[in-house]
């Protein structure tokens, strides 16, 4: 049982990762980044290069060469991340709110199958891994690299979450969420912190693309597609555009996605997961966490 | 209004004047040329999730085809292979059908994913041309006796029975069987269950594509399984490997021709060693192949991977089959099919049987030793 | 023509003039407004096979014209009602799955099975619209996404849809490839045009009423629960109905075929047409389902290229490539 648990908050802290950025572009724009899983395979792309490049890496480095490895990925998925705002999203600003989902779901398209050109379609294996033993805690078999990689996480969403709300552009952010047009009267650089925003939510995801990269060991350039699917589901549990809520829906998805696996086998677990966050949307509409709104369109 | 009226007749009489491959044309058929080509078309996934197969094919029956035109060709004329995307989607796999149709192609020699290959058996019939496919093996494809459709690869109820017998040998007690949900994989892991008997403990299915099993594989050690058979492809077999092993899963692990790859060692890391595989022989495991695997590395730059020498056969088997029939008519291609006896394949000697299907599937087991596959027992 | 018979002649077509004539407008927006570019467009379906009847040709036609149906269907929940729907490919699904088992089971003619399919797609549309359409959007995008990979999933896991192999062996309407076509063509036809009649009818004004401001709405009287509903079960019973037409033109179905992807393709064509405009959504079907065909020959680069020129299509015209224009507007 513990195992189980165990086992589910390992993914859902994936997809937790990969949520918090669908979730604050969600927030602050309404959009729905299509192509937000999509940076996460960008990012497990970059790394693989990095380190290739970097060629053999001596064992006892390889963790501070990782860690080295993630933030520069970070910077770099952020900058794509901003880039790709800047080229498809800002200019339909004023579009119906659709016209977006579909430069989205195109610029998805770009990117996957332009790392194919660029990449081939093979799946690439990573050169460096983590590896260590097993320790058992309450019962649960965990490895060491499993509590590194949920560490990192956790400080990454907890200085995220610091940053939205305590930092005066974590509060540029939530202006704009509110109110796009007074935020700009008020002074804010509504364009500049749109920015800044899609640079963090892309750096996060590219972050969970070299993770997974060095702990799965194998990337492939549809590799984001499935997890954005489940990152946007995570967010949609915990209730989108809230933060805190977005991490906990990631975890309940992983939790769900764990336990029916073992109660209904793997061929039923994701309509199990589905199910179960259909008949939870009609008693709770607003997810987890997430504030009842009066929806204006 | 009374000037569209007249545009629109316009545009009608121009489109019948210019129709030669309209309804009221000849309906393009192919011109009989004695110098033109011969036309091998191939569907495979080029595009989508199985994207990755498709050159591996591509490439070796291009191989193949570059050998026999160095050669002077078939029937003193040149192949061409004309490969097509099906994106292993059935809708993309009958508009491909339909085209290579169209170019006239003589021989099918394609077929990867059986979802998308079955919509196109019609298609490819009802123009009267021969199938041999090198991949796609699930057993509707031959339940409908067609005579067009031949399979080269050995079938699930083979490859199931292979296995068993291996399984059998090893003295295993507890068997969990792991499928990915695709029609190739859940049909071996089906075919070799109720052969298993008691002894199969657990069926488990996995999601394609994924990276984490961990909780499938929680579910297996549940069972205290003491052999694993992986039947779906080596992207996940990979993982899973690494994965069971970490979970400190101790017993053997096997898995079907689909994972069969170097790739399967690269993903998995050191914890492939051991791992026994069933498959039909293959270039590694052939003592003459290591011509055949330097020339396709030296020409497109990697090794050839999954299918890859049953693409190169259905290619030389097609061009076989032309010869012996002394044209490219359909039904004397098929009934030169049907003939053949001891056409030397990398499976071994071939021979159909009334279903089609090779009437040995040559199932052998492999063993993972070091950085590749080797024989570890022909299973005969 | 004979000239002393053009008085005679029917001043029908005159009318959507005078109704711009109120409104100055460029010569391009008279031309997209007139009603007989409906008849133009089937007029060129009707035609096209004289030009080019390869069974390549009639297949990749078959297909968009099954797709504008999808499209047309998406279009009354997506484009008039405003519902945002990520799992539309149920109903095609369930459409062509119901047809497929009863006509391969029963050894029915595919015909037959139509009475069920709607039966079916009705229940469908009932079961999973109704606890749903109270939702917010984004919530109610999330819902339809599951029940369309609960679908896929189930067909994929159960013995009577043949598991992920699927049903083979279903039988066409009709045995020629062209005669296939020209029933598609009708039946979209049909199809095409009762959902531009829907769009026009009372119940149509009120589902973009419940679009445009769904609380304004409640308040003047409309129930917009029922009205969410039944653009829901229309779309559902399109796409059933396309299904049905799926299964006869591939007379082979699998799971694969209505995945997550295959959804966002058809609210792409929707979108890419312009929202609630048929003559455009029919545009956006024709062009999102014979792109990627016509850049086969560009092969590996296929898709990036179709993403690439879908934003490059949306900066231009974000509207759509054919924007419906609100005729209350004018009045």
């Amino acid at each position: 049982m513990t195992q189980l648990v165990w086992n589910g908050l390992f993914v859902g802290s994936f997809y937790a990762l990969v949520a918090l950025g669908y979730s604050m572009v969600y927030g602050i724009i309404k959009l729905l980044n299509f192509a937000h899983g999509d940076l996460y395979m960008l990012g497990a792309f970059t790394g693989f290069a990095v380190l290739s490049a970097l060629g053999g890496v001596p064992a006892a480095m390889t963790l501070p060469v990782l860690l080295g490895v993630l933030l520069l990925t970070m910077v770099s998925t952020g900058l794509a991340g901003v880039v790709l705002e800047r080229v498809a999203y800002r200019p339909l600003r004023g579009a119906p709110r659709l016209s977006l989902l579909i430069t989205a779901v195109g610029a998805s398209f770009a990117l996957e199958y332009g790392m194919r050109a660029g990449a081939g379609p093979d799946p690439r294996v990573y050169p460096v891994r983590l590896s260590g033993t097993s320790i058992e805690v309450l019962g649960a078999r965990l490895t060491l690299q499993q509590l590194v990689l949920i560490g990192v996480a956790v400080v990454l969403m907890v200085g995220l979450h610091l940053l939205v709300t305590r930092s005066r552009e974590g509060r540029a952010m939530r202006a704009i969420a509110l109110d796009p047009r007074t935020s700009a009267l008020m002074g804010i650089d509504v364009n500049a912190v749109i920015s800044r925003t899609f640079f963090l939510g892309s750096a996060l995801a590219g972050a969970a693309g070299v993770m997974a990269g060095a702990y799965y060991g194998k990337i492939d350039f549809l590799m984001g597609f499935l997890i954005g699917l489940k990152a946007f589901t995570a967010a949609v549990i915990g209730g989108i555009g809230n933060i805190p809520g977005t991490m906990l829906g990631g975890l309940v998805l992983g939790l769900l996605e764990s336990f029916g696996t073992y109660w209904l086998g793997g061929e039923w677990r994701d309509v199990f997961a589905f199910g179960v966050l259909i008949l939870f949307l009609t008693v709770r509409p607003t997810g987890l966490l997430g504030e009842r709104v009066t929806e204006r369109v | 209004m009374r000037s569209t009226q007249v545009a629109s007749l316009v545009a009608a009489a121009m489109l019948l004047a210019g129709c030669g491959q309209g309804l009221l044309g000849d309906g393009g058929a192919a011109q009989q040329d004695d110098k033109a080509p011969i036309k091998l078309g191939m569907l495979v996934p080029q595009s989508g999730s199985e994207a990755a197969i498709g050159p591996y094919m591509t490439n070796a029956a291009q191989l193949a085809v570059d050998e026999i035109n160095a050669k002077g060709g078939v029937l003193g004329r040149q192949l061409e292979l004309k490969a097509a995307d099906d994106a292993c989607d059935a809708q993309t796999a009958v508009a491909a059908a339909n085209k290579v149709v169209t170019e006239g192609v003589d021989v099918s020699i394609g077929g990867y994913c059986s979802g998308a290959t079955l919509p196109t058996l019609p298609v490819f019939g009802k123009a009267n041309i021969p199938m041999i496919i090198p991949a796609a093996n699930s057993q509707e494809l031959v339940d409908q006796k067609l005579k067009h459709v031949f399979l080269i690869n050995g079938t699930g109820t083979q490859q199931a029975e292979a296995a068993t017998k291996w399984i059998t040998k090893q003295g295993a007690t507890k068997v969990a069987l792991m499928h990915d949900n695709t029609s190739y994989s859940k049909d071996i892991a089906v075919r070799t269950q109720p052969l298993l008997g008691d002894k199969a403990v657990i069926t488990e299915a996995v999601t394609p594509k994924e990276s984490d099993y961990s909780a499938n594989i929680a579910n297996i050690l549940d069972k205290k399984a003491d052999f694993v058979y992986w039947t779906g492809y080596f992207q996940e077999g990979g993982l899973i490997i690494r994965q069971l092993r970490q979970a400190g899963y101790k017993g053997s692990i096997m898995v079907a021709d689909g994972s069969v790859s170097p790739k399967l060692g690269e993903i998995a890391g050191a914890e492939a060693d051991g791992v026994f595989a069933t498959m039909t022989p293959i270039p590694d495991t052939l003592p003459d192949a290591k011509g055949w695997i330097d020339a396709y590395t030296k020409k497109f730059g990697s090794a050839p991977g999954p299918y890859s020498n049953q693409a190169y056969d259905a290619v030389r088997l097609a061009a076989e089959a032309i010869t012996k029939a002394g044209s490219t008519d359909g039904a004397k291609v098929i009934s030169a099919l049907e003939g053949i006896n001891g056409f030397s394949m990398f499976s071994g000697p071939l021979k159909f049987t009334p279903e089609h299907t090779l009437s040995a599937g040559g199932f052998q087991i492999l063993v993972w030793k070091g950085d590749k596959f080797a024989l570890q027992d022909a299973l005969s | 023509m004979n000239e002393t018979k053009a008085p005679e002649a029917p001043d029908a077509p005159e009318a959507p003039r005078k109704l711009g004539a109120k409104a100055p407008r460029t010569r391009l927006s008279k031309l997209f407004d007139n009603r007989w570019a409906g008849l133009a467009g089937l007029l060129i379906a009707l035609l096209a096979p004289f030009v080019n009847a390869s069974d390549y040709a009639l297949s990749i036609m078959t297909t968009a014209a099954i797709f504008v149906m999808l499209a047309s269907g998406l279009n009354i929940v997506v484009g008039y009602t405003g519902l945002l729907d990520l799992g539309y490919a149920a109903f095609f699904a369930v459409g062509a799955y119901t047809s497929g088992v009863l006509a391969t089971r029963l050894d029915l003619p595919l015909v037959a099975t139509v009475p069920a399919v709607i039966v079916v797609t009705v229940i469908a549309g009932i079961v999973i619209g109704a606890p749903t359409l109270r939702l917010r959007s984004d919530y109610l995008a999330i819902v339809t996404l599951g029940f369309g990979e609960i679908i896929r999933i189930t067909a994929n896991n159960l013995p009577v849809t043949g598991g992920p192999s699927g049903i083979y062996g279903i039988p066409s309407l009709i045995d020629s490839k062209a005669g296939f076509y020209y029933v598609t063509v009708g039946v979209v036809a049909i199809a095409v045009l009762g959902a531009s009649r829907l769009g026009r009818s009372r119940l149509g004004r009120a589902m973009r009423f419940v679009r445009e401001d769904e609380d304004a709405a409640e308040a003047t009287g409309v129930h917009t629960y029922k009205v969410k509903l039944a653009a829901y079960i229309a779309g559902a019973v399109w796409g059933g109905l396309a299904g049905v037409l799926f299964a006869g033109q591939l007379s082979a179905i699998s799971p694969n075929s209505f995945t997550f992807l295959y959804s966002a393709t058809v609210l792409m064509a929707v979108v890419l047409g312009g929202m609630g405009s048929v003559p455009g959504v029919v545009l956006g079907a024709i062009v999102i389902s014979l792109l990627p065909e016509l850049l086969r020959e560009a092969a590996d680069y296929r898709y990036f290229v179709f993403g690439v020129l879908l934003i490059v299509v949306m900066l231009l015209r974000p509207q759509g490539l054919w924007p419906a224009r609100s005729k209350e507007a004018l009045k």
